[in-house]
């Protein structure tokens, strides 16, 4: 490489250039010193200055302040390397699990490729984060990075594709089931068996962390004729099996059609995939209807009474009682920080790490690390309430955010409070699965269980029947919000169906929507860029606002992950 | 004990630059560039070029029935 081309790629992936007005400005070193120690003041950070190119990646990272700096550095960035290796010998075998880890990494694109670049995925959704919101927030990745590490690793001690061909140990102890199958529906069998969900890592949180990968699998459905237009989620799903990179670590597997037609069809060509034997465990469409439960709480007898002739276990009401009842608390500590979103400024979570924490611990079911972050951010919420801090000093709206988010651009929220000061302080995801589990007698468990199946992801809100995918209107007063974020799924043909009827009511109602449109895990159908460019265009023109950030307003990051 | 306390002030030497080093890849981006442009497309490279089974060419009818009727008897 010459000398000036050096110099150039250094400047590129380095320099942060000053403006013209900048560089003539007079030294200022009492102003600079408080920078170093405080932070920039909102309005004069230029986070889009940052970025190297399209790429998403930072020249440096964000200098927040001695002290955020430092707890971003020490406590985020450190502290979660450090815990990845630990984790990753915890949940394998041993120090063997760093050989199952290894292969793993060069066996699966979705290993490999993605979750190796998961400190990315922490800067996106901290950007500009300050304090105890950056504070609580970093818990809630903390938590997912766990699982994620657990499930994973769980797979591939278990895998036979890892281990030449054999069943061993781990393999007969595994119940693999799909993502939409809540972990709960496994507590009466959790001192003998091990459910881990077989897409929730391949598929989705994989699109959070580094959205290349999915495409693969989603262009590998297509490549055997399946049709292009139904939900990309579905198409990512069977994607894997037709790429042949889905983990084999269990003996059965448990399926679902939740949220529709497209996962029966994924249930359909598991099952010629998988050549092993599987239960389909539905949902009813017209949930709420009470014809219904008694046959939708016999199907989920039927999922049990499934997996005690396949692995031999006998169904332990001890067990089950001991995690609904651990699996409660973590439901009454959402209950508090909801009241606290809804009614305080001082909610320290912002909009992305409360979606993805709510819907990933409350479909992955009870585990000890939910409770040790909930602790962290008890500590730091009683803080946040008992001081009065503000924790979003720059909100100039309260949004919900409803239906179905873009995957690949879940830290949406965290750009659109940097630049437009939209708090994001509910979403549709985290009010799923709302029900708690009674274990005074067999009958009230199942029925409790069977409700909490219903109020399912996409399920009650997205496809189970207009009158709760209207609730948005009921939970928009309950947290005191003046704006909506629409989320309009593209290939969701239960949402398209009833968007006229939305557009009706927003105007009835006279409130502030702005539609995104987008295709899930499919970031070339609707990219990132536009999706800012539909927000900041409703925000100049309707909104007539200015941006809190002007360097965030345009920027290209097609090539980010 | 002079010599118990040199050791100790050489490692906290040490870890200090180990400390200045870790936070100048994190300050810099370091571990994403190079997850970036080095390691994800030698991954990808790699992943493309792997033999894979062809999964669609399993029969149909392969499947044996082991699903018996009372798991989906309904009321």
């Amino acid at each position: 490489m010459k000398l000036f081309e050096f110099k150039k790629k250094y400047h590129e992936l380095f320099v942060v250039e000053k403006r013209p007005e900048d560089k003539e400005k007079p030294r200022d070193v009492k102003k600079a010193f408080n920078d170093f120690w405080n932070g920039k003041p909102h309005e004069e950070r230029r986070l889009g200055d940052l970025y190297v190119g399209d790429t998403g990646l930072y020249k440096h990272r964000e200098w927040r302040g001695f002290m955020d700096t430092m707890y971003y550095f020490n406590m985020v960035w450190l502290y979660n390397y450090a815990h990845m290796v630990t984790d990753i010998v915890k949940y394998g075998d041993g120090p063997q699990s760093l050989v199952d880890f290894a292969k793993g990494v060069w066996r699966y694109r979705w290993m490999g490729q993605t979750y190796l670049s998961v400190m990315h995925w922490f800067d996106r959704g901290m950007e500009g984060m300050r304090g105890e919101a950056l504070r609580a927030s970093a818990w809630h990745y903390r938590g997912m990075v766990s699982e994620t590490i657990r499930q994973f690793q769980r797979m591939f001690i278990a895998d036979k594709k890892l281990h030449g061909g054999k069943e061993n140990k781990y393999w007969k102890q595994h119940i693999a089931h799909n993502e939409t199958v809540g972990g709960s529906f496994f507590y009466p069998f959790r001192q003998d068996l091990i459910d881990v969900p077989l897409e929730m890592i391949t598929y989705f949180v994989s699109v959070h962390v580094n959205n290349h990968t999915v495409l693969k699998y989603i262009d590998a459905a297509q490549s055997i004729g399946l049709p292009s237009d139904p939900c990309p989620m579905c198409q990512a799903e069977y994607g894997l099996f037709v790429e042949d990179d889905y983990p084999d670590y269990a003996p059965t597997m448990i399926t679902s059609n939740e949220a529709c037609d497209g996962s029966v069809a994924t249930s359909v060509l598991q099952d010629w995939f998988l050549n092993r034997p599987l239960y389909a465990l539905p949902q009813p469409m017209r949930y709420d209807d009470p014809l219904v439960q008694k046959h939708a709480q016999k199907e989920i007898e039927g999922c049990w009474k499934f997996i005690e002739e396949q692995y031999g276990v006998k169904f332990d009401w001890d067990t089950y009682v001991k995690y609904a009842e651990s699996f409660n608390k973590l439901t009454e500590f959402e209950w508090e920080k909801w009241d606290v979103a809804a009614n305080t400024e001082n909610y320290p979570i912002n909009g992305v790490a409360q979606a993805l924490y709510r819907i990933y611990y409350s479909q992955a079911g009870d585990r000890p690390i939910w409770h040790e972050c909930d602790e962290h951010v008890r500590k730091i919420m009683n803080k946040t309430v008992k001081k009065n801090i503000i924790t979003f000093p720059k909100t100039r709206h309260r949004a919900i955010a409803w239906s179905c988010a873009p995957l690949y651009y879940s830290n949406w929220c965290t750009w659109a409070y940097n630049c437009w000061g939209i708090n994001c302080v509910i979403n549709m995801d985290s009010l799923m699965f709302d029900q708690y589990l009674r274990t005074d007698t067999y009958e009230h468990a199942l029925e409790d269980l069977n409700w909490m199946n219903e109020k399912a992801p996409m399920r009650a809100m997205a496809v189970g029947g207009h009158e709760h995918i209207l609730s948005l209107f009921d939970y928009m007063e309950r947290f005191n919000c003046d704006m909506v974020i629409m989320y309009d799924q593209l290939q969701c043909k239960g949402m398209q169906g009833i968007h006229g009827v939305f557009e009706d009511e927003f105007r009835k109602r006279d409130i502030h929507a702005i539609w995104v449109p987008h295709a899930l895990p499919d970031k070339r159908t609707v990219s990132r860029k536009e999706i800012r460019k539909i927000i900041s265009d409703y925000m100049t023109t309707v909104m007539h606002e200015e941006p809190l950030d002007p360097t965030l307003v345009e920027f290209d990051d097609d090539n980010s992950w | 004990m002079k010599s118990i306390g040199k050791f100790i002030f050489k490692l906290m030497k040490i870890g200090a630059v180990i400390y200045g080093i870790l936070f100048a890849v994190f300050y810099f981006d370091l571990d994403g560039k190079f997850l970036y442009y080095i390691w994800e497309p030698m991954m990808v490279k790699h992943y493309d070029n792997m033999k894979r089974p062809d999964n669609t060419g399993m029969p149909y009818g392969l499947k044996d029935k082991v699903a018996p009727a009372e798991y989906t008897e309904i009321l």
